[in-house]
This record gives C-alpha cells, structure tokens and sequence, in this order.
C-alpha cells in the first residue's frame, strides 16, 4: 500500500494533539475524524487490515481534509501528514474505492487541454492576468494535474501533466510564470529546460511602482507559505505596490485559504467549504479593509460564498 | 448498543431533534477517534490490532440548553455521557468504556466577554486553549496558562481534571484561574455557581465541579481571570551535582518567598536524558530553572537574589541562554519523537507533596520501580512549585513490553499501583494536575480513605441514574 511509505506519519500522528487547534476543517466541524491524530488513526487501522479500506466511512474522512499543511509547519519534526492522506486516496483509487463524485470530479479534470497563444518570447504565462505580461506569450488551459493528483488519480494526473510539457515545449520560452499557487507547487520541480517562477516573483523584480499608501489583509496560501518555504514575494511585492498588511484573526499560524490545499475543495466538499469561508467571514468582521490572495480559487471560493467579501488577488493589486 | 437496531434510530432521532443532523455522529472514523486519548492503555489496545471500546454516538452540543437536552434523553435510555474536550487527558477520563454518548464539547466554543475592567473573560468551555490565549491576547492580555497540551485540550477539559499550566507558581492551577461556572446538572438544571470564588456563602460549588471530570455534571461556561502582559520575562538555568541541592535551592527559592512564574528540576537521569536530546545540554548532574515576570526592575531583583542562593550550593551557572532555551523548547518535550511512544510502556506518576516530603516520595517510588521493575528506566522533574512543596512529574519507561496487550496492561497495572501507594505512605497525593479518570480511579480510596464516601453520597445525589461518565474517578461504573 502506498501508506507503508508514510508510517513515520501514522506513527507519530496516530496518538499525537499538538497540532490539533490548526485543522482548519477540525476547527469548523469540532470531529476528531476531521483532526491529523484522527486520520492517522484511520490510516493506521487500514495498514493495520487493508480490508478495511473498504470502510466507506474511512475514505470519506480522508476526502474531506483541506490538505491543509499548516499542521505539518506547525510540527517540529514536520511529519507529513498530507503526504499521508494523498498516500491513502491512492490507496483508494488504485482499489476502485474512491466515492463515486470523486471520480466524476477526475473524470472531467482529465478532460483538461492547453494552447499557448501570443507572440513567442522568452517568458510563458500561465494564469488569468495576461494583461499584466507584456511581451510573454500566454499558455491557457485548465488544473496542470495537480487537482487530479490531489484526488489520487496519479496516471490520469500524469497524463494531463504531460499534455501540459507538451504545450509548454512547444512554446520555446525559458520562463515560466505561475499564477496560481497549487500550479507552481506542482510544476516547480517537474518541468525540465524551463525555469518555473511564481507570479509574485516575477512581478516584484520588474519592480513595481507604489500607488497610493493602503491597507489591507494578506490571506497567506497553504501552498506557498506551508508546502513552497514561505517565500517573502508576496508580501514584499504587496509592500512595493504601497500596502500596509495588517494582522488578521488572533494568530498567523492558522490557515485560511478556505480548502486550497485540496485543490478542487469547493467541488467535492460544498458543504465544508461554506464552513471555512465562515470562518474567515467572522475572523474578517472587525475590519474594513481588502483582503487579498495569492490564489484566484480561493478568491473564488470566498466570493461565492459572500459576494460582498471584499477580496482581491495579487495580480489584481497591481491593477487596483 | 449495537448500531442498526430500531431503539438504535430512536435515541438517535431524539439527538439530531436537539442539536441538529450534522452534529450527531455515528461514523467509524469518529467513534475511532472518540475509541482512544492520550491515556496509554488504549493506545496499546489499538497498537496492537485490537478495538477499543467506541461511543455509540458522538454529539455535539452547541448551548447549555442542548446538554440539557442531551441529559434527559440519556437519562430516559439509561445511557452513560462522557463529556469530551480535546481528548488529551492521559488518565482514560474521556474514555466511552461502556460506549453511550460521547458529548463533544468543542462546538461551545464562544468568547462571551473580555472585560477589561476586572480582568476576566467569560466564554464557553469547549474552546481550545490555544485559540483562547491568542483571543485574550488580541485583546491585550494573557490567560497566562499555557500548559504543554495548550493547543489540544479544552478549557473543559483544565476544569475537569484540575489542570495547570508552565506559569503555575505565580498564576496558579486552572483552580486558581477559574472564578466561577455554567454548570449542567446530570439531570439537566442549568446552574450557575457564585460569581466570584471568595466568598462565605457557604461550601463552594465552583470547587466541587474543579476536578470532577465529568462525573457530577457537565461544564458550560466559565469566567476565568486574565493578566497583563509582562514587561519582561527573564529565565535563568544551573546544574547541580546532586538532585537533593538542586532541590534545596528550588524550596529556597520558594520558602524565602520570592515569587517565581516557574521553576523546574530535573533530576540526573532526565537531564542526560531529556534536557540533552531537546536542549542540547549534554552534562552530567541536575539541571534547575527558573523564570520571573513582570515589571523588568523587579524581575532583575528577584531573578538575582534567586540566583544568590544557587550559587550559595555547589553549581555549575548555566546563564540566562541556557534557561531561555528552555522555555523556547518548553512544548518541543511533548512532540513526537521527542515524547516517548510506543511500543514502549510509559507513565507519569504525577504526585505533589511538602518539601519536606517531597524527596521522601521521589525516592520511594524510585526504589519501588527499580527494585521490582529491573525492564523499567525512572525518571523524573520537579514542576509546579508552591510556597509549600512542589509536583513530582516522575516517569517510567519500558522499551520492550510484553507483546500480549494483556500482559502489558498487567505489568504496566502494577507499576503504578505499587509506585503510587509507596508515594501515598510518604506523604504524597496523587495527582497534581493529571486528573484520575479510569486510570487511578482504584487509588482514591487509599488516597481519601473514609472521605471517599463523602464524595460517592454526592455523586449519588447528584447523578441517580449514574450516566455521567460511569466508571472514572473510582465511581462506580455501568449497572455496578
């Protein structure tokens, strides 16, 4: 099974609070299932007696985590209890026991297609601000497979990734900006003959001029702060734009990227996520000021919610 | 109860009818979690493949009106109620031992008020520890309790057990915090104790339920005290020869009257085994530490005289950095694989004595362990210091168990019964902050001895049909 490669993790977690007070979906739903400790306990039990992966309970828990790595930066001997949930629904999926709206979710991100349009140059785009990108061709498509491997349908993931070197190719660049945080986790180390960047460094290094000095609320990205090593770009690129980041909720350890860790959160979990959009609602009351993202997912996810949220992303700061 | 049954379905429509459908659970993933807490003997149970006991239903109270709801229904099925906060006790206090109902309280998690004027706040108990301390601190406060499991347990889960934080010898125990209760009786009154806890009313209720775990009722809310945040927090650490003058040190410290926030001792065998492998202090001897708060004149006073009358003993200074680092890693100790895990046996033999028992008790239970218990490593630090004596936090390991899970429950059984009764005939009380639960719940009649039935008469009055966590505390348990 591919969680024998993650019992440190289960070892660790399985009797282990410590990082408990951080499970952004533990924090909504208060069950010990929705906790690190609880799904390594599930994991535990299913090495302990494979048969009982077929215990629809189990997967199910392990479909409604956030993959949410705050825990794991939080740990001091960061156990990869992330690693270990996406180890499990492969386990699941290679057993055919992924519940059936999982796999009409896969099905319909395998249908994923990529094209790069513009001029050739030097520097490939991919996200939904091409605007910002004078001179760099555009690569347009949907979830680079990320969203698929997430859901643990690693060939399918695989095959989309490759339909996506193939675009990225054929484009010549040399550069690769990624907007969207889930997508650079991804792509970061798995492209060849392409440098990949996040879209707040490149950005900053063109050095943007500050508008107007404004305040506002930075929503840190699971993906960039608790799986890419919390890269200063954002905030720095915030503070060139002449935005003052005020503290958000009681603490900076929690996660508030309402369900960007598990990708494609909103489409699976509804019901959660309006939870984890609540959550950041109420945290969000007292305050007046713009919130912004790194991720346009989880702009999206906090406007569907709320309309009248006030929340941009970074791209969209540079054109505020 | 087995799941499925049309009785089953009843008494889970009565649930979901009080606080909703997505808050009662019957799941396996949750009646897993709710199987097992920090208390050894069900994590051996499942480490080695076998079942603990789950609760039949897990629920999730969102008002005191909602427990009391709850209670009744329990009471008419006859049904015990296990209230459960993070699930961190190391006691078996939250254990669903006859299944039944575990009450999740996590979901009352509310701030009610921060008042600023008389430095308390009021919230409901279920909210974890961690989010209240960084909420009172927004505000501009601190609980000031931060105990090593401050970012898993409940507040509930403090009161029930008697709780205590790093801070405990200038801020106090959960006991000390605590000015008064939102309390559901186990037949459903919602009470209030008085509003402040010094007073001539009469006994006091708020200290009847401080430590009842669950037994007698259920808490909802509280008001606890708040403090300042200090101007400055100092620490300083040395290394003594021997355990005894580091010991004679720490009392000093103490029976001068100085007030300290924190002192710990650790004694030879912890330091080369623990202070080495989380601070790196590879020496050999006795490491002592001890911190001070508040306005930095005074703190720099009493941090200098208290470090006077450690150099007055045979010392090694250690300086402010080496005491620093400490309170830095204060919470690494509880991380795995920093905390001991299994397949090793382990347990802390929480007791708390006067200083001039209290060395008495570390040596009984000591030579109780290695005299009987050759497989068994004994360890231990002195925590929790008071004008009057301090808390044993002593610990035993065994790195190869008996494989039976029967066998190893045995042997881990009588550990604790004969190292607790030869601390018990020194003088000492089991325990400082731990709470009973299923654990020691056999000890409290050699601990209270007639006294025990005062307590039975109570739980009896109080909770006739027994539904409130049966089987903890030394009560009886279901049917008994």
């Amino acid at each position: 099974m591919n969680i024998e490669a993650f019992k440190d993790a289960i070892h660790a977690c399985r009797f282990c609070f410590m990082c408990r007070h951080l499970d952004p979906v533990g924090n909504v739903t208060f069950r010990e299932a929705d906790t690190p400790r609880g799904r390594a306990l599930v994991c535990d039990r299913i090495l302990m007696d494979p048969a009982s992966l077929k215990t629809p309970d189990y997967i199910d828990a392990l479909y409604r985590s956030a993959l949410s790595g705050a825990n794991r930066f939080h740990c001091v001997s960061h156990y990869d209890e992330t690693g270990l949930v996406l180890a499990a629904r492969k386990d699941a999926v290679e057993a055919g026991l992924a519940p059936a709206s999982v796999k009409a979710l896969a099905k319909e991100l395998a249908k994923s297609a990529f094209a790069v349009k513009g001029k050739k140059g030097a520097t490939l785009y991919y996200g939904p601000h091409p605007e910002l990108y004078a001179g760099c061709a555009t690569l347009a498509g949907r979830d680079p497979g990320k969203a698929l491997e997430v859901l643990g349908f690693v060939k399918a993931s695989r095959k989309v990734l490759a339909a996506f070197k193939k675009a990225v190719a054929a484009s010549g660049c040399k550069t690769l900006v990624v907007a969207e945080p889930s997508a650079y986790d991804f792509l970061k180390d798995r492209l060849s003959g392409i440098k990949v960047v996040h879209a707040a460094d490149y950005l900053l290094a063109a050095k943007p001029k500050a508008a107007k000095a404004r305040q506002a609320h930075y929503i840190e990205s699971d993906f960039l702060r608790n799986y890419c090593g919390n890269p200063s770009s954002p905030r720095d690129l915030l503070k060139a734009l002449g935005y003052a980041l005020l503290p958000f909720g009681t603490n900076g350890e929690e996660s508030c990227a309402v369900g960007e860790g598990a990708v494609v959160y909103d489409a699976l979990n509804p019901e959660l996520c309006a939870r984890l959009c609540a959550r950041v609602y109420a945290l969000a009351a007292d305050s007046k000021a713009p919130f912004i993202t790194a991720s346009q997912a989880v702009k999206d996810t906090l406007v569907k919610y709320n309309p009248t949220f006030n929340v941009i992303t970074l791209e969209e700061a540079l054109l505020a | 109860m087995t799941p499925k049954n049309y009785l089953y379905e009843m008494i889970r429509s009565e649930l979901t009818w009080a606080v909703g459908d997505s808050y009662v659970q019957t799941n396996e993933a949750d009646r897993l979690g709710h199987s097992i807490d920090y208390y050894w003997v069900p994590e051996l149970w499942h480490d080695r493949g076998e079942k603990p006991t789950p609760p039949d239903f897990v629920v999730h109270p969102e008002t005191a009106q909602q427990v009391s709801e709850i209670l009744k229904i329990a009471n008419t099925h006859g049904l015990p109620v296990i209230p459960w906060g993070g699930g961190s006790g190391s006691q078996g206090g939250a254990l669903p031992i006859y299944g039944g109902i575990v009450l999740d309280m996590k979901r009352m998690n509310k701030i009610i008020e921060i008042d600023p004027v008389s430095m308390t706040v009021t919230v409901e108990v279920g909210i974890n520890t961690q989010h209240l301390e960084w909420a009172v601190e927004k505000a501009g406060f601190s609980t000031m309790h931060f105990p090593a499991s401050i970012a898993c347990a409940t507040l509930g889960g403090f009161i029930a057990h008697r709780g205590t934080g790093v801070l405990s010898t200038k801020y106090g125990k959960i006991e000390d915090m605590i000015l008064s209760l939102e309390v559901v009786t186990p037949t459903g009154e919602i009470i209030r104790t008085l509003p402040v806890p010094r007073h001539a009313s009469g006994p006091s209720l708020t200290e009847l339920y401080l430590g009842s775990e669950g037994t007698l009722g259920v808490v909802t809310k509280a008001t606890m005290k708040i403090h300042p945040i200090p101007e400055a927090r100092k620490f300083h650490a040395f290394l003594f020869k021997t355990m005894h003058d580091a010991m004679a040190a720490g009392s000093k410290i103490m029976t001068c009257r100085l007030q300290p926030c924190v002192i710990r001792l650790y004694d030879e065998a912890e330091t080369a085994k623990l202070v080495k492998r989380v601070l790196g202090i590879d020496r050999k001897g006795a490491y002592l530490v001890f911190g001070f708060d508040g306005p930095e004149k005074m703190v720099d006073l009493q941090l200098e005289e208290a470090c006077k009358i450690c150099r007055a003993q045979e010392h090694e200074d250690l300086g402010t950095e080496a005491g620093q680092s400490w309170w830095d890693h204060r919470y690494k100790f509880f991380y795995p694989p920093y905390m001991f895990h299994l397949p090793q046996a382990f347990g802390t033999l929480d007791t708390v004595a006067t200083f001039a028992n209290i060395e008495k008790v570390y040596w009984a239970m000591k030579n109780v362990v290695q005299d009987n218990f050759p497989q068994a490593t004994f360890i231990g630090h002195f925590s929790h210091w008071y004008d009057w004596g301090c808390m044993l936090y002593a610990r035993f390991i065994i790195d190869e168990p008996p494989k039976d899970p029967g066998e190893a429950v045995a042997l881990y059984n009588r550990i604790w019964d004969m190292a607790i009764r030869a601390a018990i005939r020194e003088g000492g009380v089991i325990n400082e902050h731990h709470g009973v639960g299923l654990k020691l719940g056999r000890l409290m009649r050699d601990l209270y001895g007639p006294a025990f039935k005062v307590l039975e008469s109570i739980k009896k009055t109080l909770d006739p049909n027994n539904i409130m966590n049966p089987g903890k505390m030394g009560f009886p348990g279901k049917g008994a």
